[in-house]
C-alpha cells in the first residue's frame, strides 16, 4: 500500500531531482558560524507557530490587550510556556540575524556572486527590527505604550515627512486603540509577508550559489 | 569587475566545494543541532526566567522613564549623548536620521562599496576595522545605556566620559584608518587601542555610575494577589467613607461629608446592575455630584488603572454572590501561645489595613502618621503617651480596645480607634502582645522574646 502511494507521490513530485537539488549537494567545509542562517529561519518559523497559538487568545484593543495576556499566562495551560518562547525568541531573534549578518560581514561572503543575498538579508533584518517593534506594544503593558511612545517620537524627528509618519505610525496624534490595531496588523500579517517572502528569495539564492567557504590567505 | 575575475573566483569556488562536504548529512546535522540547542534554550528561559510582569498601559503616568527595547537602546544612547554635543547637538534630525540613514545605506550597499575581490581580512583591514569599531560602540553604548548623563549632584563627567568613549574615539579612529588604510600593522594597533579605550572607558562610567534605586513595582498577576492588592488599596482609599464593607449608607466622621447618604456599594442591587467597566469609571471620575472625588491619575486622583482594576475585582469576588473567592491567604499568621508578634510579619500588614487609611499625611488624624515603623512609635501630637513598651495604659492600646482618652474636663481627646467599630480581637490581641514586650521590629527580634508558656500543672 506505501509503496503505491509513493510511487503515485514520486510520478507527480519527483522524490529524486528534489533530493539531487535540495539536499545532495556539495558544500566547502562548513563552520558553526554557517549555522546562523538557518537558526534564524527556525526561530521565525517557532515566532509564527507559537504566535498563532497566541492570537488565539489575544484581543487587539486597549480594554481587553492586557487582561487578554494575562489570561494566557494564568489561564490557558502551557499559556506560559508558548508566550514565554515567543517572548524570548524574539529577542534571540535579533540577535542570531545580527550575529549572522556580522559572520557575513567579516569573512566577506556578500560578495561576487552573492551581492544581492547580501541586500536581501538587509531587508531580512530591518523586518526582523519592525517585528520586535511592533510587537512589543501589543501587551500594552507600561513597559510596551512608553516604548513605543518614544520609538515614534523618534520616527517624528524626520525633517518635513515627520509628523506624517508619526501619524502614520500611530493612527492619530496620539498613540491609542488605532496604533493598537495597525500594529498588530504590521505584526500578523504585514511583517510577516514581506519576511517570509524575502526569506523565500534568500534561501533560493544560497541553494542556488551554495554557501561560501571560509577565506583562506589565497582569496 | 571583470569576467576574468569572475571565472577565477568560480574556480576558486569548485576547488573548495571538491575538498568539502555533502549538505546532506553534514551541513544540514550541523544545522538541526543549532536549532535543537536554541530550542532547548528558548524553553529553560521560558521556564526559568520567565516574563516579569508589568503594569497596565497608563497614559496619565507621566512618572515612568520611558525606555525603548534594548535592541534599539544604543540608539537612544546616542542620541542621548549626541545631544551633549556643541552645537550641532541641537539639531535633533542630524542624529535620528541622517546619521543612522547614513549607516544603514552604508552597511546595505556594502557590497558595491567594497569592491575588490578579495576576501581574507589581511587584504580588508578598513571595512573590518570600521565595523568592529561600531559593533564595539553599539555593544558598550547598550550596556552603559542607564547610566544617566548628568549625575544627580549636576556633575556632567559620566556624560562626558561616555561621549568620548560613545562618539569621539570612534570619530577619531575613522579619521586615522582612512590614514593608515594601506598599513596593516598601523590598523591593528589603531583599531585595538580605540577598541580597548572605549571599553575601558565605559567599565570606568559603570563603575561610577550611581546605583540603581530598585523602583519595583509590586504587579499582581494572580486572581488571589489581585484580590489582596484590591483589599490594601480599599482600605486605604475608601474604608473612610463606604467602611469596611461597603455597607455604610451614611457617611460619619469624614470632615466635609458628614451626614452625606450614599448608596451602599456591597448591595445586590449595585453589583447585578453596574458592569466593571461603569465601576472602573466611577472609581476614576468619581461623582462629582455626590462627594466622591476622582480616583484615577488621568483625573487627578492617586490611582493608576491597574490598582482601579484590583478594586472591582476585590469587590466582585467579596460582594457579588456570582463570584466564588479563591481562597485568601490570612492577613498575618496567627500567634501561638507566648509567641511575640514583629511590625515586619504582623503589624505591618494589620495596619496597611486598618489604620493608614487615615493616619497618612493629609488627613486629619492628629499627626499621628503610621506608614512606617519609625513614624508608629515616635509621630502624633501625643506621641510621649502614645505607645509605651510594657504599659497597658499607653493611649494606642487604650483606644483600640474602646477606651476613649479624656482631659483634665473630661474633653475627649482622642476617639476610639479604629472610629466606628472596633478592631476583631485577634487584631487588638496582636497589639496587645507587641506593645507588652518592647515593639519589636524584625521576627528574628520578635522570636527571641517567644516564651514557652508553662504548661498547666
Amino acid at each position: 500500500m506505501w509503496k503505491t502511494v509513493y510511487a503515485w507521490l514520486d510520478e507527480r513530485i519527483g522524490f529524486d531531482s528534489l533530493y539531487t537539488n535540495l539536499l545532495d549537494r556539495p558544500e566547502p567545509k562548513t563552520t558553526w558560524w554557517n549555522t546562523l542562517g538557518s537558526a534564524s529561519m527556525f526561530l521565525f518559523i517557532l515566532q509564527g507557530l507559537t504566535g498563532i497559538f497566541l492570537t488565539v487568545y489575544y484581543t487587539p484593543s486597549p480594554d481587553h490587550a492586557y487582561d487578554s495576556i494575562t489570561y494566557i499566562m494564568e489561564g490557558v495551560a502551557f499559556g506560559w510556556l508558548i508566550r514565554g518562547i515567543h517572548h524570548w525568541g524574539a529577542t534571540l531573534m535579533v540577535l542570531v540575524v545580527f550575529i549572522h549578518m556580522l559572520r557575513v560581514f567579516f569573512t566577506a561572503s556578500f560578495k561576487f556572486p552573492r551581492e544581492l543575498t547580501w541586500l536581501i538579508g538587509i531587508g531580512l533584518f530591518l523586518a526582523t527590527l519592525g517585528m520586535g517593534f511592533t510587537g512589543y506594544l501589543l501587551p500594552w503593558n507600561q513597559k510596551a505604550y512608553w516604548a513605543t511612545t518614544v520609538g515614534t517620537q523618534i520616527a517624528g524627528t524626520v525633517p518635513f515627512l515627520g509628523e506624517f509618519i508619526l501619524k502614520a505610525l500611530r493612527g492619530g496624534p496620539e498613540l491609542s486603540a488605532l496604533t493598537l490595531q495597525r500594529f498588530f496588523a504590521a505584526h500578523i500579517w504585514i511583517i510577516p509577508a514581506v519576511l517570509a517572502a524575502l526569506m523565500g528569495l534568500h534561501l533560493y539564492l544560497v541553494i542556488k550559489h551554495g554557501e561560501s567557504h571560509f577565506p583562506t590567505k589565497e582569496d | 569587475m571583470n569576467d576574468e575575475t569572475k571565472k577565477q573566483i568560480n574556480e576558486r569556488y569548485e576547488r573548495e566545494l571538491g575538498k568539502g562536504e555533502r549538505f546532506w548529512p553534514d551541513t544540514l546535522f550541523k544545522d538541526l543541532i543549532m536549532s535543537l540547542g536554541i530550542f532547548v534554550l528558548l524553553i529553560l528561559i521560558a521556564t526559568f526566567v520567565g516574563i516579569p510582569a508589568e503594569a497596565k498601559a497608563d497614559p496619565s503616568d507621566t512618572s515612568y522613564l520611558p525606555r525603548p527595547e534594548w535592541y534599539f537602546l544604543f540608539l537612544f544612547k546616542f542620541l542621548a549623548l549626541y545631544g551633549q554635543l556643541p552645537l550641532i547637538g541641537k539639531i535633533e534630525w542630524l542624529a535620528t536620521v541622517v546619521i543612522p540613514t547614513i549607516a544603514l545605506g552604508a552597511l546595505t550597499l556594502v557590497p558595491f562599496i567594497e569592491k575588490s575581490p578579495h576576501r581574507h581580512y589581511s587584504k580588508r583591514m578598513l571595512p573590518i576595522s570600521i565595523m568592529i569599531i561600531m559593533v564595539t560602540g553599539i555593544v558598550l553604548m547598550t550596556i552603559t545605556s542607564e547610566v544617566p548623563t548628568v549625575s544627580e549632584d549636576g556633575s556632567e563627567v559620566l556624560g562626558i566620559l561616555q561621549t568620548i568613549a560613545g562618539i569621539f574615539i570612534p570619530v577619531v579612529a575613522y579619521i586615522l584608518f582612512f590614514v593608515f588604510k594601506n598599513n596593516t600593522r598601523l590598523m591593528l594597533w589603531t583599531t585595538s587601542l580605540a577598541a580597548v579605550s572605549m571599553i575601558l572607558l565605559s567599565g570606568t562610567v559603570l563603575a561610577l555610575a550611581p546605583e540603581k534605586h530598585g523602583e519595583e513595582v509590586e504587579v499582581a498577576t494572580t486572581l488571589v494577589d489581585q484580590i489582596v492588592a484590591g483589599q490594601d488599596l480599599y482600605s486605604i482609599h475608601c474604608t473612610e467613607c463606604h467602611g469596611d464593607d461597603g455597607s455604610t449608607g451614611i457617611i460619619a466622621g469624614v470632615e466635609g461629608l458628614e451626614g452625606e447618604k450614599i448608596t451602599p456599594i456591597n448591595s445586590r442591587d449595585v453589583l447585578y446592575t453596574i458592569t466593571d467597566a461603569s465601576m472602573y469609571e466611577v472609581i476614576a471620575y468619581g461623582r462629582p455630584n455626590s462627594g466622591m472625588p476622582p480616583y484615577g491619575k488621568t483625573y487627578g486622583g492617586e490611582l493608576s488603572k491597574s490598582e482601579i482594576d484590583y478594586i472591582v475585582i476585590l469587590m466582585r469576588y467579596s460582594w457579588d454572590d456570582r463570584f466564588e473567592a479563591p481562597v485568601i491567604p490570612e492577613l498575618f499568621p496567627p500567634l501561638a501561645d507566648g509567641e511575640v508578634p514583629s511590625y515586619d510579619v504582623h503589624i505591618e500588614p494589620i495596619v496597611k489595613r486598618y489604620c493608614i487609611s487615615c493616619h497618612r499625611p493629609g488627613k486629619d488624624n492628629n499627626n499621628y502618621l503610621m506608614t512606617t515603623y519609625e513614624e508608629i512609635l515616635t509621630t502624633g501630637d501625643h506621641a510621649e503617651f502614645n505607645i509605651i513598651a510594657g504599659d497597658e495604659n499607653s493611649y494606642f492600646l487604650q483606644t483600640i480596645q474602646g477606651t476613649p482618652i479624656l482631659d483634665e474636663n473630661g474633653q475627649e481627646i482622642i476617639g476610639i480607634m479604629p472610629p466606628g467599630k472596633l478592631l476583631k480581637p485577634n487584631v487588638v490581641d496582636v497589639f496587645l502582645r507587641w506593645i507588652m514586650n518592647g515593639m519589636p521590629k524584625t521576627a528574628a527580634e520578635a522570636g527571641v522574646l517567644f516564651q514557652t508558656p508553662t504548661p498547666a500543672p
